[in-house]
């Protein structure tokens, strides 16, 4: 073995050739990726794109219908909840969204107080009690429809008596047959988790209650679609999950049935528009808010995801929500403050997870 | 030194050109032929396309993972904040659970290259220097476990251990193996299993180039088989290393897992506690980012044992003289256990996530009946809007292979020069950029390319495709300059000294002289390439076009509204493209490539 490579000038000179040619390749690739990307881009006269930032399911038809109707073009960054968050976190210094369309009014309270929404808008539509109880007073967001979270959703062939409340999961009964989702991993799942705190009188009051749920079993998965994969397979048998996955469950498995335990916290799902988008951009989110809560607009909704989130029950008066929706007469519903519970969400989300979860 | 001395040109190089000097002809009439040698000076194109390549990697790689990392000590820095300085972040990270999850990851990683080696090592020495059964499948079948996203095996394994599972469902109470599975043991297998190929292909790559010449000097001489096998062992270090320091950082970055098998087991991970602080909102980015300071630091301890490894030695064993290995026919014995072990590692490797994927895109009803059904693969056909995204995702994956291959030979190229400061910083420049995780390189590229002064300037990067196949690009380049280092290294300078000497031109030699022994390694550098970035996710949803969503945002939006069998049907449509184009891709290199280039390395029957 050599101690030392032998390297002759000759082996070194046609480096930078490579380099060039290495490159250029970039260069030429990128160029290409560049031109048809600036080519999808290009809007009409007097019209900016609109961009709209969404996780919802029935998204891309809606963006769709209303850029036919009014001939504005729509670019539609459909992605999980998250990530959509996270971009908007990391870009807030040169915003590039115009719209954002996502489950929760919690983050859009968070971005308000952060003063990265349009304040003072709201659609002209006659709201019925939900939509009204889920109206921010500064009118910084604009509620679309309404989820419930959590709900129950169990096997009816393997329980024919379900428990009538949130107490009543705590008893020896339900040992180990309790599933639920990790509030870090599920957007929706902050809220129900708020909702029993508010419910039970206080932040604490609710630690011990989930304490209690941990001590009996509770079985943590991540978002609705594994604890329903749970309860599917037996593992549990009581999910506590988002109303449209539950109820979206009985489409695959019959066996699945639903049941609302009182109060149950409403999750609404919100539009907000970006405080710095250029004023055109605004001008045309409020047209698409409105759009989204006409007629039309309600109708897509409740069409485009049939077994996902079309199943909610609508914030206007005058608009059913899906037949297989369980009418809401009977339940009581209740609302959490964003204000007031989103800034908490990290350090309760952080206590569930060393607390509950580990 | 001697390297950095010998990238400096010889000092003819240094005097200014004919012409240009003080004896230029003061009219400014250059002839012909002086201004031909100005235009194109070898050595003087040398250092402006190193100074080029350098900036490059500056703007591609340093630059976002450094506006990121800054944030753990400079939160304001991009509004993420009100402080100017701070080291509570910093402090943060050696307290609590994140300090537990990083000192499971250290540990779990390097158990994972471990393993990785153990059971990678023996596989490439089969497939090329014996004469298994089947060997000729084994290279197709490494692709098949790369190509795999890494939350597909441990969500088939949890599929089948997990309580209620199909393993308790067909009869076998098995409780032990349920433990062991969804515990540290199974972690740390899981990413083990993941290891394999990485050194699979680099160990490959270097047996390739190491000819019969040294197995018989040392039989001549007297030795046994494991006095060669003492011998060879070193030869193989660069390879050997690099694939101990792959291993260890993609382990120590790995999402996959760590949000699927390790969470659901209580084991907490780095890259998951790095996750939960972005994924949390108002996300903490300076959290992050301290948790990458850490995963940064931590592919300095594979890098030092490397050098100690490699320290003062050449490896330059690949020239005109290597002559073909001798392929051996194994004893009855030495088969079966062979058998074994290929057969063993494919099964658990392949079988387990391939049921996993496969069960979850059959079943209509969450797994409730057992009972299989296409409806999801109807949907999928029929409506799932996928055609659209998995058809740019090929693109995006075609043009990100060809361009990363480009630029991870050069950093091979500069690897392979031990010695050289340089090499040695961009060794840790490179590594350190594969143990960070993609959310990390997705949100780095936001605050680096979404300044409000580049904008005003007219350069709006940001969500456009070009950003997005960039950091493709950056995000890929580090695995793929390792997986070629070991080749490369083994280049000797005499392969095309020799068609120079015969008056080839610079480029005319290489492409006769070096291309055929490194073709087959590029080859498999690109598809590695290729395969990552076709379901790539998180620099995908933080970085796409709005309007042109990649594969894997289309699948992860089935996955996260309520369609988890369309999604998994989604993934399984999309993991047999990808391997149909390795395929294709092997096929047509077979056809096509030179006879030479296809046997470079190859060995001949005993």
């Amino acid at each position: 073995m050599h101690a030392h490579a032998q390297v002759s000038p000759d082996s070194r000179r046609p480096r930078g050739r490579y380099v060039l040619a290495g490159a250029a390749v970039a260069t030429v690739a990128l160029a290409g990726v560049q031109a048809t990307a600036t080519a999808q881009r290009t809007p009409k006269a007097g019209v900016v794109p609109l961009v709209v930032y969404s996780a919802q399911g029935y998204d891309k038809l809606e963006t769709e219908d209303f850029s036919k109707k009014y001939h504005i073009p729509v670019q539609l960054n459909d992605n999980s909840t998250g990530p959509l968050l996270t971009e908007i976190e990391a870009s807030k210094n040169n915003p590039k969204w115009g719209l954002l369309w996502v489950d929760g009014a919690t983050a859009f309270a968070e971005l308000d107080d952060q003063h990265l929404l349009v304040r003072g808008f709201e659609p002209n539509v006659h709201w019925n009690s939900l939509g009204k109880a889920a109206l921010p007073a500064d009118k910084s967001y604009v509620p679309t429809g309404v989820t419930l979270m959590a709900i129950m959703a169990y096997n009816k062939q393997k329980v024919a008596h379900p428990p009538r409340s949130w107490q009543a999961l705590l008893s020896a009964k339900w040992r180990g047959q309790v599933g639920m989702n990790d509030p870090s991993q599920s957007g929706p799942t902050y809220p129900f988790i708020a909702g029993i705190m508010q419910n039970l009188g206080g932040i604490a009051k609710g630690k011990t209650y989930f304490s209690k749920l941990k001590a009996n079993g509770l079985v943590v998965n991540p978002t609705n679609g594994p604890t329903l994969a749970a309860l599917a397979s037996g593992q549990i048998n009581l999910a506590l999950v988002q109303s449209s996955a539950g109820i979206g469950a009985y489409f695959s498995d019959h066996n699945i049935a639903v049941k609302y335990l009182n109060p149950v916290t409403i999750l609404p799902s919100v539009i907000g528009i970006d405080a710095k988008a250029p004023a055109q951009e605004q001008k045309e989110a409020e047209l698409f808010a409105s759009y989204v809560l006409s007629r039309a607009g309600q109708k897509v909704m409740k069409t485009g995801d049939p077994t996902g989130d079309s199943l909610y029950y609508p914030v206007l008066s005058g608009i059913a929500p899906r037949g297989i929706l369980p009418p809401l007469s009977g339940v009581k519903t209740q609302s959490i403050n964003p204000y007031v519970w989103g800034p908490k969400e990290n350090a309760i989300n952080s206590w569930f997870d060393s607390s509950i979860v580990k | 030194m001697a390297t950095l001395q010998h990238d400096l040109p010889p000092p003819a190089a240094l005097e200014p050109p004919e012409g240009c000097g003080p004896s230029a002809n003061r009219t400014g009439s250059f002839d012909r032929r002086r201004l031909d040698r100005l235009r194109w000076d070898p050595q003087l194109a040398a250092r402006g396309g190193l100074a080029a390549f350098w900036a490059l990697l500056a703007a591609l790689i340093v630059l976002p993972c450094a506006c990121f990392l800054m944030l753990a000590v400079s939160p304001r820095l991009f509004g993420q904040g009100s402080q100017w300085f701070t080291l509570s972040y910093l402090r943060g990270v050696f307290t609590g659970t994140t300090a537990v999850s990083l000192v499971d990851s250290l540990w779990v990683s390097a158990a994972a290259a471990g393993i990785g080696l153990l059971v990678g090592i023996p596989i490439a020495w089969l497939a090329n220097r014996t004469l298994l059964p089947g060997r000729r499948f084994i290279a197709g079948a490494m692709w098949l476990v790369l190509v795999l996203p890494s939350w597909l095996p441990a969500s088939g394994w949890e599929r089948l251990v997990q309580p209620d599972g199909v393993m308790y469902r067909i009869g076998l109470d098995f409780p032990f193996i349920t433990s062991a599975i969804m515990g540290p043991f199974g972690v740390v297998l899981l990413l083990g299993l993941r290891c394999v190929p990485f050194t699979y292909l680099t160990i490959t790559a270097a047996l390739r180039g190491l000819g019969q010449e040294y197995e018989d000097a040392a039989r001549t001489h007297g030795a046994g088989r494991m006095a060669s096998l003492r011998l060879l062992i070193p030869i193989l270090a660069p390879a050997i290393t690099s694939a101990i320091a792959i291993g260890f950082a993609e382990s120590v970055s790995d999402f996959g897992v760590a949000a699927t098998l390790a969470y659901r087991a209580n084991f907490p991970l780095a890259t998951y506690q790095l996750f939960a602080n972005v994924n949390g909102f108002p996300p903490s980015f300076p959290g992050a980012a301290a948790i990458g300071w850490l995963l940064v630091g931590s592919v300095a301890v594979p890098l030092a044992l490397q050098a100690r490894a490699l320290r003062g030695r050449a490896y330059r064993v690949l020239s005109g003289r290597s002559r073909p290995a001798l392929r051996r026919r194994l004893s009855p014995r030495g088969l079966g256990a062979s058998l074994i072990l290929v057969i063993g590692y494919f099964s658990v490797a392949l079988g387990v996530p391939g049921f996993g994927a496969l069960s979850s895109s059959l079943l209509s009803d969450y797994g409730a009946s057992l009972q299989p059904t296409l409806v999801n693969y109807r949907a999928v056909f029929e409506n799932s809007g996928l055609s659209g995204p998995l058809g740019r995702s090929l693109i995006y994956g075609l043009i990100t292979a060809t361009v990363t291959v480009a630029l991870g030979f050069l950093c091979a190229n500069l690897l392979s020069r031990r010695g050289s400061a340089s090499g040695a910083l961009l060794d840790f420049l490179l590594l350190a950029a594969v143990a960070l995780p993609g959310v990390v390189f997705g949100a780095g590229y936001i605050f680096a390319y979404n300044l409000p002064a580049l904008s005003h300037l007219g350069l709006s990067l940001y969500q456009t495709t070009t950003l997005l196949v960039v950091a493709y690009i950056a995000s890929s380049m580090p695995t793929n300059a390792r997986v070629l280092v070991g080749a490369v290294s083994q280049i000797d300078p005499s392969l095309r000294n020799a068609a120079r000497a015969h008056g080839a031109s610079a480029t005319r030699a290489w492409a006769r002289g070096v291309l055929p022994a490194l073709s087959r390694p590029l080859l498999m550098a690109w598809l590695l390439t290729f395969s990552g970035i076709l379901l790539e996710l998180p620099l995908s949803q933080l970085l796409y076009a709005p309007g042109s969503p990649p594969a894997s945002v289309a699948i992860e939006d089935n996955l996260g509204n309520y369609h988890f069998g369309i999604g998994t049907a989604q993934a399984v449509v999309a993991v047999g493209l990808a391997f149909a184009v390795v395929g294709l891709a092997l096929g047509i290199f077979r056809l096509v490539a030179p006879d030479g280039w296809r046997h470079v390395g190859e060995g001949v029957n005993e």
